[in-house]
């Protein structure tokens, strides 16, 4: 479902971009900075901080591009993002308070749905996963973020959190189980059902 | 966390989920879940909890991401708020005032060299969603004749944005290219190519906005699959009940992630002139 390698088609922009050329960057800024910014929404929570992070991501990356040997650039971007996130963290900034805002930049904004209250039930199933993933501890959290949210796959996460491939497959299964045990909690938004197999 | 020899461990089942099991392994678990049906419900709230965690939105960054004219000397750590403003603000004084005032055609773009048209950091407006208004539901209709498959390209004003492969292709297009500001706007936006079939926008990782000057209010578009099977989103939208700031050139921007996996954005942008 997630083909998560990173295409070479990345090779000619890194290697212009190395040589400074910022148009060749700001392609690559284009190409990431909806997975890189949702990668670290998932993580810290809050809309603002998860800018912040992506946009300082993008200006080590700018900085350290011509120090990037043969690793792909999109593990390499993550990897300074998954570091700044725990930056976040270590620095105590706002950890695991939830963003006061719904969704605020979802697409859908600004316009009647066709079925208000098959919205309202996605909001609230998509507001008790955010709160579950939230909940997690940080490494748990980021394995997930970077299979589910982000569709690496665990050779890519592996590369990224450069931990072995053993500790993302332990990871990836405890966080889900530990999200799936608070989904559970509220049957009547996650039931048990056969159906959901639509991989 | 083993339990009787033969079951297949929670690691195993997840990382069945996600096929990363090599394939012997993905064999005997496949088996032993077959006949098993404790671990068959275990499977299944694994990839229950797999597609919850899925199915959340991709959002749109609040801002653009900027590189500065010139790398920084050397790194040390500061509020990256103040980075982000910092960066923002070399970059409007690097490239943006020369992008002022808003092309009169139609800007965004067809790239048939293979590029990604758009680009974050060409131009000045960074978006603030805080303008978000509802209005009223668009009058669209899976009949309507918008949702042919060819209906962007027959439109007024036209914008193409072509990925480097040539496999994806995102045409957006509007009936007209300029309106009274309470006037409705018909949008058309066409994602050929696209490995999905959904015609939910979430899915699609498509987003729409109207902005003017850093502020944008940001447009649901509802999706239909033409006769040809291409995904086409759009509808109509009364602009008097968006509260835009007022008269003036807006610029229709729309974003495609496509949900691939690949991270790849499509983006394209056109003028609207609203009087």
């Amino acid at each position: 479902m997630f083909p998560s390698k990173s295409l070479n088609d990345d090779r000619d922009l890194v290697d212009r971009a190395r040589r400074g050329d910022r148009e060749a960057f700001t392609q690559l800024i284009v190409q990431y900075q909806v997975p890189l910014y949702n990668m670290a929404l998932r993580m810290v929570g809050r809309p603002d901080d998860a800018a912040d992070i992506a946009q300082e991501a993008f200006l080590r990356a700018w900085e350290k591009i011509r120090t990037l040997r043969e690793a792909p650039f999109k593990s390499w971007l993550f990897q300074i993002a998954a570091n700044l996130c725990y930056d976040h963290f270590r620095r105590g900034r706002r950890y695991g308070v939830m963003p006061d805002e719904e969704t605020h930049n979802v697409i859908g904004l600004g316009i009647a749905t066709p079925d208000p209250q098959e919205r309202a039930e996605a909001n609230e199933r998509h507001r008790l996963v955010r709160e579950s993933i939230q909940a997690l501890e940080h490494d748990m959290r980021i394995a997930i973020v970077l299979r589910d949210v982000n569709g690496m796959a665990y050779e890519e996460i592996a590369s990224v959190l450069r931990v072995p491939l053993g500790t993302v497959k332990s990871r990836i299964a405890r966080a889900r189980a530990q999200v799936q045990e608070r989904l559970q909690q509220h049957p009547e938004l996650f039931p048990s059902r056969e159906d959901a197999h639509a991989d | 966390m083993p339990t009787e020899p033969g079951k297949p461990t929670l690691e195993e089942l997840s990382a069945f989920v996600d096929n990363e099991l090599d394939p012997a392994e993905q064999a005997r678990v496949a088996e032993h879940v077959a006949g098993c049906q404790e671990c068959q419900a275990r499977l299944d709230g694994l990839r229950q909890t797999a597609h919850a965690v899925r199915a959340l939105p991709m959002e749109t960054p609040p801002r653009r991401f900027t590189i500065p004219a010139q790398r920084r000397q050397a790194w040390r750590w500061a509020p990256v708020g103040w980075i982000g403003s910092a960066a923002v603000a070399l970059l409007l004084i690097a490239v943006g005032i020369q992008h002022l005032p808003l092309p009169a055609g139609p800007a965004a773009t067809s790239s048939s060299s293979g590029t990604i048209s758009g680009g974050l950091g060409q131009g000045p407006t960074t978006l603030s969603h805080k303008a978000a208004a509802p209005v009223a539901a668009p009058a669209i209709s899976s009949n309507d004749q918008l949702f042919n498959g060819q209906a962007a390209t027959a439109s007024a004003s036209v914008a193409t944005a072509v990925d480097p492969a040539n496999r994806h292709r995102m045409i957006v297009g509007t009936d007209r290219a300029s309106y009274s500001i309470t006037a409705q706007m018909r949008v058309t936006i066409e994602l050929q190519g696209s490995p999905s079939t959904s015609t939910n926008s979430g899915d699609q990782g498509l987003t729409l906005t109207l902005v003017r000057n850093g502020t944008g209010v940001a447009l649901d578009p509802v999706g239909a699959i033409s006769n040809n099977g291409t995904p086409v989103f759009g509808g109509t939208y009364d602009l008097g009940g968006l509260g835009l700031p007022g008269t003036g050139d807006y610029r229709l921007e729309a974003t495609w992630m496509i949900p691939d996996g690949s991270g790849r954005v499509l983006q394209a942008s056109i003028p609207v002139a609203l009087n």
